[in-house]
């Protein structure tokens, strides 16, 4: 027998300053405490279902339309799934070049993150009128800070321009290679522009802490989850396009490395009743045991150094300030600061060695059977492509796992966790609306990404049950 | 102040992008309007009365519908961005399948039930099906370029130029016979930088496709996939299309016609992969495709 129980909900639509449109509930239960909280997208697109058997040669480019916000992350690991089917090695050049490529990515993504998304919540107090809590504003009262945000995002765009030959939706990662070289002028070009950027990127590491310091007390205990982390390493270093998947326990014990090819021996996917949303989890342990986070604090966790000398000052001074593990979510924000900074060095020493403008850039490409699978870190995590492909050069079928589909589990958590602090008996302190979105935002997660396919839907429902039926409240 | 807003459909996301791309033009274009809503951006939750809505993305689900009639109602200008939103998009390549159905069937029981997941369409649609639409600017994304010089036209209130002949006119390759004798995957071997990739042998749809955009694919040697859809000249005679590609390509690379034709059958993704959703367009929209 079900006894009639008030279901009262409260909605945060659309969730803003995140990239997607998103959406939250809050449930309660029968005395008006937090009882659960959902994330979810709320469109889908099915590319997994309507790409099936489509040819090789071209799936790279059309298959980055999952998402205009990482779609170079997507190329490339298509690509990289597409030759470890057909057993390709790629040159040398065209590895580097690749890995310029993803570092132009996350330059404009971290930045946009950084100045677009987080500072207002910083640059402005709590209780500023949420029509001004924008970057726009930020623009028109300071037009300098405006000015370096935008210059350091256009780094990223000027790499991408010049080696994927465009800003979104790149087109020069082809199965077996890079299509074009990059010519020595463009190299010294982005040389330059790399040394000024890399100037910003430290301003910007700066006033970041600087924000961060000044709210550490309050921000600290906002929804901490113990997890297990997964994360690219190359010989124990952070690197974004090649090494070895890393897993560590929630006490910093290393559960497994192995090599991306194999990452489906490790990951396996639930689904539950209430939403299209698969959730990752780590297959030996089990579910809800072995929930994994991946992004930026992810691969801070799973990696020993980093190779570049500026990020490494940062990288230790925020081991000794936060431990050798860390938690907490909304460091998020920080250690992606720190990648904002490595990926700077990391692209002007790219550039500066002469050999990435060789032109050694293609292979011999062969279509035959098998099974393919691409790993890179895109910006907000662990993303693998996996195909079974068939000797006529097409795909047969398709499978991604998203960052933003293996975080599911512990933005929910967190959401919830944020929310029970200002939801207590079925009274909303104020604050709930942004405390909840700061959270979500702390994971940058890709709603695009998360709703490509018909098993993912990216919006935040925290839904608050109790005796008499159901309210829906909607904040604003 | 003139006050915006921008929307975003069912999309990726990489048409607002490409309009945030315009870099420095778009902090002088910021001191000149209010930015009314725009989710990734800025906190206001409602919808308001704005003189120009920028919406990104197609029509999938049933509150897309509803949010673009909304759009529509309060709004004086309604500017299309991408080919999403102007003829489909990617995302229309599903509309040969139910994914209603594949949702039934992969999770029973659950699209019934969950009253807090939209509804779906049975397919993709470009805005147009729905609401009308005063600008144009298809591309997946649209180059910066073609944005901005719209957006400043828009804001002194001029029409903004139209783009109204094909990609082939903005690439630098010489159109010459090759005889390749068969056609090419784009990772079979590399392309002569001088000569059309199409008489090389690579599908390349420059000659269907509108210019506006630069030509960044071919001018690198990826073939054009037609992302800005079809130019004015071919905006009647859509079922031609692939006739003419044919005829066109045969023509270039002394490749038979039917076997041309049967190679094109056997990669249907290469032709339809943006347009699929499109209706024909009637002389009043073709006017406003910029």
């Amino acid at each position: 027998m079900t006894t009639a129980k008030e279901q009262r909900q409260i909605t945060i639509s659309p969730t803003t300053r995140i990239e997607g449109h998103g959406k939250v509930t809050i449930l309660l239960d029968e005395s008006g405490n937090v009882s659960d909280a959902h994330f979810h997208a709320t469109e889908i697109r099915g590319f997994e279902q309507f790409l099936r058997g489509m040819e090789t040669d071209r799936l790279p480019f059309i298959i980055s339309r999952i998402c205009g916000v990482c779609s170079t992350a997507h190329v490339i690991a298509s690509a990289k799934a597409i030759e470890n089917g057909y057993n390709i090695e790629i040159t040398e050049t065209a590895k580097k070049l690749r890995e310029l490529l993803l570092m132009g990515q996350v330059i404009t993504n971290n930045s946009l993150v950084f100045f677009f998304l987080i500072l207002p919540d910083f640059y402005f107090k709590l209780e500023e009128d949420p029509s001004k809590r924008n970057i726009f504003e930020i623009m028109r009262e300071n037009p300098e800070l405006g000015k370096k945000a935008l210059e350091l995002k256009m780094f990223g765009t000027q790499i991408l321009q010049a080696v994927g030959r465009r800003e979104i939706h790149v087109v020069s990662v082809i199965p077996g290679g890079i299509i074009r070289p990059l010519k020595e002028t463009e190299r010294i070009y982005l040389i330059e522009k790399g040394k000024k950027a890399l100037e910003l990127a430290q301003t910007a590491v700066l006033l970041g802490k600087e924000l961060f310091e000044r709210r550490w007390d309050e921000f600290k205990s906002i929804a901490a989850i113990k997890s297990h982390y997964m994360g690219l390493v190359q010989n124990d270093l952070l690197n974004f396009h090649e090494g070895n998947l890393r897993i560590i326990g929630p006490r910093g014990e290393k559960v497994a490395e192995f090599h991306p090819k194999n990452c489906l021996d490790y990951i396996e996917e639930k689904r539950l009743g209430w939403t299209y949303a698969k959730f990752a989890y780590l297959k030996s342990l089990g579910w809800p045991g072995g929930i994994m986070k991946v992004g930026p604090t992810s691969r801070m966790n799973v990696i020993s150094d980093i190779l570049t000398p500026l990020a490494k000052m940062e990288f230790r001074e925020f081991r000794i300030r936060f431990g050798r593990l860390v938690h907490e979510t909304l460091l998020f924000d920080y250690a992606r600061l720190i990648e904002l900074l490595y990926a700077c060095e990391r692209a002007i020493e790219l550039l500066e060695d002469k050999e990435i403008a060789k032109t050694d850039l293609r292979v011999k490409v062969l279509p035959k059977e098998g099974i393919g699978i691409g790993v890179v870190e895109a910006p907000r995590g662990t993303l693998v492509h996996r195909y079974v492909l068939d000797k006529a050069g097409k795909t047969k079928n398709i499978k991604l796992i998203i960052p933003t589909q293996i975080n599911n589990t512990a933005i929910n958590q967190s959401v919830k966790d944020a929310a029970k602090e200002f939801v207590k008996s079925g009274e909303i302190k104020p604050g709930l609306l942004n405390s909840v979105e700061m959270v979500i935002r702390a994971y940058d997660p890709c709603i695009k990404c998360a709703a490509r396919n018909l098993t993912n839907k990216g919006f935040l429902t925290v839904e608050v049950r109790n005796k008499e039926g159901k309210i829906t409240k909607k904040l604003s | 102040m003139v006050k915006i807003c921008t929307v975003s459909l069912t999309c990726c996301a990489g048409c607002l992008s490409s309009f945030v791309n315009i870099g420095e033009i778009l902090f002088n274009i910021l001191q000149e309007v209010e930015v009314i809503y725009w989710p990734t951006f800025v906190d206001l939750k409602e919808i308001q009365h704005v003189d120009l809505a920028i919406v990104e993305g197609g029509i999938r689900t049933e509150e897309d519908e509803e949010i673009i009639r909304e759009v529509r109602a309060k709004t004086d200008t309604l500017l299309a961005l991408g080919i999403c939103a102007t003829h489909g998009g990617v995302t229309s390549l599903g509309n040969v399948f139910s994914l209603k159905k594949a949702l039934e069937e992969e999770y029973p029981g659950v699209y019934r039930r969950a009253t807090s997941l939209p509804k779906l369409k049975d397919m993709m649609y470009p805005i147009d099906n729905f609401v009308d639409v005063d600008i144009y600017i298809p591309g997946c994304p649209p180059m910066p370029t073609p944005i901005q010089k719209t957006l400043q036209s828009w804001l002194k209130g001029e029409k903004p130029e139209r783009n109204t002949g094909v990609v082939c006119l903005e690439c630098n390759r010489k159109i010459v016979a090759v005889r390749p004798g068969h056609l090419k995957k784009i990772y079979e071997e590399a392309d002569n930088p001088e000569i059309c990739l199409l008489s090389q042998g690579f599908i390349c749809l420059g000659s269907l496709t509108r210019d506006g955009c630069g030509a960044p694919c071919p001018r690198v040697g990826f073939t054009c996939f037609g992302c800005r859809g079809p130019p004015d000249s071919l905006t009647y005679r859509s079922r031609d299309l692939y006739d003419f590609l044919i005829r066109v390509t045969s023509r270039r690379t002394g490749i038979d016609m039917e076997e041309v034709k049967k190679e094109l059958y056997q990669n249907p993704f290469v032709f339809h992969a943006f347009i699929f959703s499109k209706k024909m367009e009637r002389f009043k929209s073709m006017e406003r495709i910029i």
